[in-house]
């Protein structure tokens, strides 16, 4: 029976669960054993789904310390030798899965959207070349199986539930991290990170005169604003939100085009958006063909029929 | 006390010349970010020292040449035919090796580089010189940055977060900041940096062939494909009322609207 650990997603806590997604595809549906560690959340959220909730006891770490964090994880291994640690792609996860595979002296694979197993090995695969190619990588060394792993990339299906068994940790933890938060500004959605978005309303050439209506509609879906190269080289919009070859690769659910032709560039941040919505005068805009539906007509006027014929619930979340 | 600081640079293929040419490289742009914050300081203090270090072939050598004639103190390239096909974890293995021989008040990397894109190097360059590191830095208080403490921004999930970090430690900076590389002094332009470039090989850094390149390396890149996008039979509506209805149906299909 393989032994598997899932760091808990602390930004998203009930987004844990489809990492489990990833473990069923190394080792199939029965063939593992699955450990959660939890930082800052309660144990109910994950009892029945995995085999052994490891609750890290309250006031122990601050649940932003990746130093202290990575020195628990470690201590855990050492008990569990787990075969595989798996960790979210989110901020926190991305300063502790490095740390913990240096001190494992194992590889990592990052921002992993897939995995298959082939002749009995394990098959990762990522992103790279700014989303244009996918890598395929292969773990070597004795080593556990790391990788951290893109939001939104695996799905776990609610399923029968398991027997769970509940621990705490509690050994003192002897590293600990000098960072000390001083503020947060919430929510500033130029700045928020297009790649953590469920929903992008991104706009380009055809949206240009109406950009910033691009906003509320994004805020009344709960999503982000982003952008073709065309509007940030026109200066309408930041870089940061630029979507494409040269800009981001995003992986929303729903990614609303508004006038965005389909360059190759622009699409090659967009593999991992699972439904597309085109809004475009022309039907031949490459775009198009791999939405789920075009809207024919002018970006500007779709906007505002879309804001005044929808009643959905404004920043949830938020 | 004026600081020492030591930037690590990449140079990737340039994404914008990709049909011009696989061979054009440019500063990966995260690390152009945090080379300009650096030099930014030193423009404030003259006593600042800036180090830039790369890890890669012999061919960037005029590039870290350019950076030399930035006004950066010191160059270093480490290269050997035994280097190559490191991975991630060999890369930093090799840095924070070359990093802790020259001890400074602050590391200053990229967040990711444009071709690999793991945000795995900095991160273990930290780990390995027992440093706190933080990824996503836009903007570094001038005024509060020294030998003991930077005070920074950085953006994550839930927007911008101010923090406070002892030093010595690693801030790895994205493009976002903005900070721009300075123009070389027409001087500088014309100055002959050619034997400047500190060249170092893995094994005056004390590794054996065994603990480089593809040897130790812990992942493996089996093979690479362009990415394809399947096609879809996409319903077409309009922007009439019907049209806009059937979008608002689809949202709320999809969980995104109520
Ligand atoms: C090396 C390289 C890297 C690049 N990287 C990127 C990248 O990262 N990201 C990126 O986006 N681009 C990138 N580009 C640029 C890319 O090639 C395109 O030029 C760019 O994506 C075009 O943006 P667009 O589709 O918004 O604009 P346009 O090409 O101007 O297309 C506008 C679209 O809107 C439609 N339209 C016009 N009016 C309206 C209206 N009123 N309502 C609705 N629709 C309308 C048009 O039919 C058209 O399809 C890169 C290019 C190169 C060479
Ligand atoms: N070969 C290298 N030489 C110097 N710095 C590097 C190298 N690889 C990565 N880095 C640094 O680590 C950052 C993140 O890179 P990566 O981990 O590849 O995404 C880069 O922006 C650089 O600052």
């Amino acid at each position: 029976m393989k032994q598997t650990c899932i760091f808990q997603d602390t930004e998203t806590p009930e987004k844990t669960t489809d990492l489990l997604a990833a473990a069923v595809r190394m080792y199939g549906r029965d063939g593992f054993e699955s450990h959660v560690v939890l930082v800052n959340a309660s144990p109910e959220t994950f009892t029945g789904r995995f085999h052994h909730v490891i609750q890290v006891a309250e006031g122990l770490v601050a649940d932003n310390d990746p130093r202290a964090i990575t020195e628990i994880l470690e201590t855990l291994h050492q008990t569990h030798r787990f075969d595989s640690i798996l960790i979210p792609g989110t901020t926190l996860g991305k300063m502790i899965a490095p740390r913990l595979a240096w001190r494992l002296k194992t590889g990592l694979a990052t921002g992993v959207t897939d995995i298959t197993v082939r002749d009995g090995r394990i098959e990762i695969t990522r992103p790279a070349g700014s989303g244009t190619i996918l890598e395929t990588i292969l773990p070597e060394g004795p080593g556990p199986v790391m990788m951290t792993i893109r939001t939104h990339a695996f799905e776990h299906p609610p399923e029968e539930t398991v027997p769970t068994r509940i621990s705490q940790y509690s050994r003192p933890v002897t590293t600990r991290s000098t960072l000390t938060r001083l503020g947060v500004e919430q929510n500033i959605i130029e700045s928020r990170d297009i790649r953590d978005s469920e929903v992008l309303v991104a706009g380009g050439g055809g949206a240009a005169r109406c950009f910033p209506a691009l906003k509320p509609l994004a805020d009344a879906l709960n999503g982000a604003v982003a952008a073709s190269r065309k509007l940030v080289d026109q200066g309408i919009a930041r870089r940061h939100i630029q979507v494409g070859q040269s800009g981001k690769t995003v992986s929303p659910k729903v990614y609303l085009a508004l006038g965005i032709h389909g360059s190759m560039q622009h699409l090659a941040g967009l593999r991992g958006a699972v439904s597309i919505i085109a809004v475009n005068t022309s039907l031949h805009a490459p775009i198009c063909r791999l939405s789920d539906m075009v809207v024919q007509g002018d970006a500007c006027e779709f906007i505002e029929k879309l804001m005044d014929k929808m009643m959905c619930n404004p920043h949830k979340n938020t | 006390m004026p600081m020492k600081l030591i930037c690590t640079v990449k140079f990737v293929p340039d994404p914008d010349s990709l049909t011009a040419g696989p061979n054009r490289l440019i500063l990966n742009p995260d690390d152009a970010c945090a080379l300009a914050f650096a030099l930014a300081v030193k423009s404030g203090d003259p006593g600042v020292t800036v180090e830039a270090v790369t890890l890669g072939p012999l061919s960037v050598r005029p590039h870290m040449e350019d950076l030399l004639r930035l006004a950066v103190d010191r160059g270093t390239l480490i290269w050997d035919p035994g280097l190559e096909d490191s991975d991630a974890f060999v890369t930093s293995k090799v840095l924070s090796r070359y990093i802790a021989g020259r001890p400074c008040d602050c590391v200053l990397t990229g967040s990711y580089s444009l071709d690999g894109g793991s945000a795995q190097v900095p991160v273990q360059i930290a780990e390995s010189l027992g440093l706190d590191q933080m990824p996503g830095v836009i903007r570094i208080d001038p005024d509060r940055f020294d030998p003991t403490r930077a005070v920074f921004q950085a953006v994550d999930e839930t927007g911008v977060t101010t923090w406070e970090m002892a030093m010595p430690g690693v801030l790895s900076l994205t493009r976002e900041s903005g900070y721009k590389l300075p123009y070389p002094a027409l001087t500088d332009l014309r100055r002959d940096v050619s034997e400047d470039v500190n060249i170092l090989t893995s094994r005056d850094l004390g590794f054996s062939a065994d603990q480089v390149g593809r040897a130790s390396s812990l992942t493996r890149v089996a093979g690479s494909s362009p990415v394809t996008y399947g096609e879809k039979d996409p319903k077409i509506v309009g922007t009439d009322d019907d049209g806009i209805t059937q979008v608002v149906d689809f949202l709320k299909k999809k969980g995104v609207c109520r």
